[in-house]
């Protein structure tokens, strides 16, 4: 068995959906901007010698439809480049790193490029045409449960209360705004040049361009007041929010993975690896303790403990599940979600993970730490959890 | 030869004028209000109003601080209810501006409609401002309510002195369906004629021609018997809640009674009124009584304005336990106290009465306060408005019909007269030395005991001109079924009659409590059909001159047989129904419907099951079978489910047009209008019809009788293509139904029900989509019906509307 490494990683930006820079920008053409900015920032890699691509997305239909992975790689690599999608929900963007690290440790490939991409502008979360089993429907109704009600779920079972969830969503738009501010994700993203055709106040074709490299979600009028004023839209009574759940989003994020023979053959200097991943069930009803699950079960396969872990990434989808993650798989705050999360940041499904790896990837550079945790809750009742080692 | 009146040559007709823009000046509550109501029609209207006077210097560059004013109104008044609007994307036809800026655009406006604020000389001086940019012969009116019209045009140019009138609008113009026109010395008859046709049939208003008299006609007497009500309350020691127990829908006033419909108004909008007409007419022979009592200037003092200050003569306030309770006002002691329940036994006698006019007679002949109270009114009514003659009008409808549309009153006052007996009125009058206008002796010598009476079908009024019974103008277009009583019915029961209504139509007319549909209606209904088939009638028409065209199924039957477990009968009545609105869909002669306001359920179901529906623009139309535990069981869900399918097209994702529609009839969804009818399918775009002036629907309907019956009228076969979805569109449906209650959005009942309603929608849980025949389903809906039928919070549900008329959640 041959190592696997992670030598480069670039994401977009986050848009926010249907209002921002990306609303209109195809998911296929985001994640080619991307890798194209990857590649070209592996000057020895040239694109045909990329034996996969694998695309992470949650929504494979419409502009994400017609197996998005290879409609990227002819376009964004080479002919000869073969492409895949992938999709476990909002963990596609980690399991595809997690699968290109396997297939290259087990000699299966030399180099891959793994990541995800995602329109929410564009495709909606439960796609166009929705196509329910009716035994599943009747007999066990909570398996198709929305995501907002399993986070009132999980606020109702876990005493997750009202202000604690708005508290943490307050800290996370906190925490992004300083990182934005510091330049903490500059280094990271790569800027796109989106390129619009529209109609005028005149009523007449018109063109623009502009450039996204900034993430958008995070809101600088917020505060605890206003959270408190937002009602629950999920259910009646309940206490999940707009201002308490992530944000819907656009983006797409890339890694180059490459076997260490061909790192020393081609002489590049590796940034990290994926030390392992690990995936696992839960009740889908309150689908957003997954990583409570997840967690332990990465730190078992690659032997280490909770404590050996420098900082956290813990996906938000919802301020709930991440406050009841934290207490019961006994994160630390003060290491978790050092830049803010999706609350504040945005959370482009099948994108997030990979965003989330190149993002705890320059973190744990900044700070000096050497082991990230990339974890996330899961649709249907999963939990991921990543552990990214940094070089 | 009878005598015609005067009025304007050619009332009810239009001219070659055309309004494709109008100009509406001021944008206040009734500004912008009349700006949505044109909008309404599929007019475009420029809005205008000031510039805020508290710019700053940055803010009065910026276009948006400058049009503050008429944005925020316009959108304040979109958030009203009930809407002003018919459909909320209409707002679109309404550009906003403001006087500064924006005035010159009033030039490409055919009508141009000043709404600012009552003073002479503000209104005046926005006149001068519109001479500059007015294109000649554009129409320019006031919407005055207190202003002389004559007062306005001082100074002004020949061609905008012909061409200005007033033109008063009541609030909510929307709603209210008074509008008067009051021409000015020099008004242009073209003009007259002009927008008397024009508001009726494209704004839906009941027109009355006014002279320019203060308040003119409907807030003259209105207001008079307002402040008569203040007088005699006070001389009879009765309270605001008994007050309005006794002139509210017991004896055909307006649910919102007197002191409710003051708040609503506004207590000093009345004092104005009253003021206005106790400074201007000093020859008015009840002008002390316009004199405001005490209390009502301790209101204005306080001001306790009524619904716009919060209080007025009711307030709403929260009791100890934090129960929303209604307090209303004691004038001794100008407290507000909880009130108690009025009891008269004159209205214990009368409220069993379902006919206002046999109600109105009990009421009469009662002997208790109550009776006295009423009857003392009535008499200061009657007689101030036979004394109106000719002062305010030459005519007596007029007077009837300004109250009727601009106050609610189901009768106007001297067709309250003819109800209680014109000479016994006016000898109690006498008695009680009330002096009513000799014209009403006149008209008894003459032998004329009514003012008015039917003839040959068409309704007449005395003329005291003339001393003779001449026709009513502007009505020549309406099909009124009350004038057809005195013809002999081609059919009736107890429950519905059949009239002949002319070139060889019919029409069935619901009579029942609510127009709620029972057997006798569907009896009418098969009769009906029956009939035109056998003996060759062109076709019929189903409507009604009653408030509501139908209010649904009259659930007391089947109530008591559910209860008593009468399933077998149950099951025969279920059938009944099915069969009634098949055989209208099936006869073989064209079945329009006119339905206007209140169309649910069961009246719902026989507008889908007709060939076209011609509907009044204020017609409120659901299948709200779910509010009482039940689905639509006459066709209603076949139906929805035919038409979407019918909708759909190769390719399409058919699941969100039918979720949307199991969505709709299982929130019991109503369109606030026709036009939100349409877009819930309830109405067919393209192929029924929505006429705004809900008094003209029934000769409407009886025009497309006539076209399907020319065109040639086959009837349609039973369809057995309806495209329903088995289990591809239940199990996400299900699931959503799920995520509902798990959300705490409905009852499990709630979440039985809409499961129900889906079962039949997509054809049972077929393994694949099918197409299926309209028996199939009208199976499927009987089945959910009668299952639903023995569950016992469906039951808690319909006793619960029996008995206090309102839904039941459980």
């Amino acid at each position: 068995m041959q190592e696997a490494y992670i030598v480069a990683g670039y994401r977009s930006a986050v848009g926010k959906a249907k209002r921002g820079g990306f609303r209109f920008t195809r998911p296929d053409d985001l994640a080619v901007d991307v890798i194209d900015h990857l590649v070209k920032s592996v000057p020895q890699v040239k694109p045909e010698m990329v034996d996969d691509l694998i695309v992470g997305n949650a929504v494979p239909e419409a502009e994400q439809g017609m197996q998005i992975g290879r409609m990227i790689s002819v376009r964004a690599l080479a002919k000869e480049t073969a492409g895949m999608t992938i999709n476990r929900y909002c963990a596609s963007g980690m399991e595809t790193l997690a699968v290109g690290t396997a297939k290259i440790r087990s000699g299966m490939a030399q180099c891959i490029i793994a990541g995800g991409t995602e329109s929410m502008s564009l495709v909606p979360t439960v796609g166009w045409k929705t196509v329910l089993n009716y035994e599943v429907a009747k007999n066990h109704p909570e398996y198709y449960l929305g995501m907002g009600l399993t986070a009132e779920a999980v606020a109702n079972e876990f005493k997750v209360s009202r202000e604690d969830q708005d508290a943490w969503s307050f800290q996370s738009h906190q925490r992004a705004l300083n990182a934005i501010d510091k330049g903490y994700f500059k280094e990271g993203i790569c800027p796109i040049t989106v390129n619009e055709v529209y109609v005028d106040g005149n009523g007449k074709r018109a063109t623009r361009e502009f450039v996204v490299d900034t993430d958008e979600g995070p809101r600088r009028g917020t505060s605890m007041e206003a959270l408190a004023k937002l009602r629950p839209v999920f259910a009646q009574g309940g206490s999940v929010t707009a201002g308490n759940s992530s944000q819907t989003s656009d983006g797409a994020a890339f890694c180059m993975l490459m076997s260490e023979e061909m790192v020393l053959a081609l002489g590049i200097e590796p940034i990290g690896r994926v030390v392992t991943a690990a995936s696992v069930g839960v009740e889908p009803r309150i689908m957003g303790i997954g990583p409570v699950a997840a967690i332990p079960k990465a730190l078992g396969q690659a032997g280490m403990k909770l404590s050996d872990i420098d900082l956290v990434e813990l996906n938000e989808a919802f301020a709930s599940q991440t406050v009841a993650v934290v207490r019961e798989a006994g994160l630390d705050p003060e290491k978790t979600n050092i830049n803010g999360g999706a609350i504040a940041l945005g959370h482009p499904l099948g994108c997030t993970g990979t965003k989330l790896v190149v993002q705890i990837l320059h973190d744990l550079k900044r700070t000096g730490g050497k082991y990230g945790m990339v974890t996330a809750c899961v649709g249907g009742g999963q939990g991921i959890a990543g552990i990214i080692e940094r070089f | 030869m009878e005598a015609v009146m005067q009025e304007p040559k050619s009332v009810g007709k239009t001219s070659s004028r055309k309004i494709k823009k109008v100009a509406v000046l001021g944008s206040g509550v009734m500004g912008s209000r009349i700006a949505c109501h044109f909008a309404n029609i599929g007019v475009q209207v420029l809005l205008l109003d000031i510039v805020p006077f508290d710019l700053t210097d940055e803010q009065k560059k910026d276009k948006k601080q400058r049009n503050r004013i008429v944005n925020d109104s316009l959108k304040h008044a979109l958030k009203t209810n009930p809407a002003p609007l018919y459909d909320k994307t209409t707002v679109d036809r309404i550009t906003t501006g403001n006087f500064d800026d924006d005035l010159a655009g009033i030039a490409d406006c055919d009508w141009i409609i000043e709404v600012v604020i009552e003073r002479l000389d503000i209104k005046k001086q926005v006149f001068e401002k519109v001479e500059k940019y007015r294109k000649e012969g554009t129409l320019i009116t006031s919407n005055t309510s207190g202003i002389p019209i004559h007062q306005l045009t001082e100074g002004r140019s020949e061609d905008f002195v012909a061409h200005f009138a007033g033109t008063h609008f009541f609030n909510p113009p929307r709603y209210l369906k008074l509008l008067e026109i009051i021409p000015g010395p020099k008004t242009n008859p073209e003009v007259l004629d002009f927008l008397m046709g024009y508001g009726d049939r494209f704004l839906g208003k009941t027109m009355v021609l006014c002279k320019d008299t203060p308040a003119f006609i409907a807030n003259r007497i209105g207001v008079f018997s307002i402040m008569a009500i203040f007088h005699l309350m006070q001389d009879m020691g009765l309270s605001v809640k008994e007050v309005d127990a006794l002139t509210g829908p017991i004896s055909g006033r307006p649910k919102s009674a007197t002191f409710r419909t003051a708040d609503v108004v506004g207590i000093d909008t009345l004092a104005k009124v009253a003021n206005g007409v106790f400074d201007n007419c000093p020859k008015d022979e009840a002008r002390g009584l316009f004199k405001l009592p005490e209390f009502v200037n301790k209101l204005i003092e306080n001001g306790w304005l009524g619904t716009k200050s919060g209080q007025g003569f009711y307030k709403k306030s929260k009791n100890a336990e934090g129960k929303k309770e209604i307090l209303a006002l004691n004038l001794k002691t100008m407290e507000y106290e909880k009130p108690e329940k009025p009891r008269f036994a004159s209205i214990g006698a009368a409220k069993p009465v379902e006919d206002l006019k046999e109600r109105l007679k009990v009421l009469h002949s009662g002997k208790d306060k109550g009776a006295e109270f009423l009857n003392r009114l009535m008499y200061s009514v009657f007689s101030y408005s036979s004394n109106r003659l000719p002062e305010v009008s030459d005519e007596v409808y007029k007077i009837d019909d300004a109250l009727k549309a601009g106050f609610g009153w189901e009768l106007g006052p001297f067709e309250t007269w003819d109800v209680l007996g014109v000479e016994k009125c006016l000898k109690a009058m006498k008695d009680s030395k009330l002096e009513p206008a000799n014209w009403v002796d006149e008209m008894l010598a003459a032998g004329c005991k009514t003012f008015y009476k039917i003839e040959n079908g068409q309704r007449k009024v005395y003329d005291p001109q003339t001393k003779k019974y001449v026709s009513i103008p502007g009505t020549e277009g309406m099909i009124i079924l009350d004038n057809l009583r005195g013809n002999k019915a081609v059919w009736s029961n107890s429950g519905s009659t059949l009239h002949d209504i002319g070139d060889g139509v019919l029409c069935l007319e619901f009579q029942t409590k609510m127009n709620a549909i029972g057997s006798e209606v569907l009896e009418g209904m098969n009769k009906s059909v029956e009939i035109a088939e056998a003996e060759g009638w062109k076709g019929l028409v189903i409507g009604n001159d009653a408030p509501q065209f139908s209010a649904g199924a009259n659930l007391m039957m089947i109530f008591m047989l559910a209860v008593e477990q009468e399933f077998d009968e149950l099951d025969m009545a279920v059938r009944m129904f099915q069969q009634s609105t098949s055989r209208l869909r099936f006869s073989s002669i064209p079945v329009v419907s006119a339905p206007h306001g209140l169309t649910l359920g069961g009246g719902c179901e026989t507008c889908l099951h007709s060939d076209k529906v011609v509907a009044a623009a204020e017609t409120y139309m659901g299948l709200v079978e779910s509010g009482v535990g039940l689905i639509p069981a006459g066709g209603g869900t076949k139906e929805m489910a035919l038409r979407i399918s019918d909708g759909f097209r190769k390719g399409d994702v058919e699941l969100n047009a039918v979720s949307d529609t199991i969505v709709n009839i299982a929130m019991a969804k109503v369109g606030t209008s026709a036009h939100e009818a349409m877009d819930l399918g309830y109405l067919r775009q393209n192929l029924d019809r929505i006429v705004v002036n809900g008094s003209r629907v029934i000769q409407a309907a009886k025009q497309e009788v006539l076209d399907l019956h020319e065109a040639g009228y086959t009837a349609p076969m039973e369809r057995k293509d309806i495209k329903v979805q088995g289990r591809t569109a239940l199990g996400s449906i299900e699931a959503a139904v799920y995520a509902m209650k798990f959300g705490g959005y409905i009852s499990e009942h709630d979440a039985k029900i809409a499961g129900k309603i889906a079962h039949v929608f997509c054809g049972g849980d077929l393994s694949s989509p099918t197409k299926v025949s309209e028996t199939y389903l009208l199976d499927l809906e009987r089945e959910a019906f009668l299952s639903l039928l023995t569950e016992p919070k469906t039951l808690e549900r319909i006793q619960g509307l029996l008995q206090t008329g309102k839904p039941v959640r459980n």
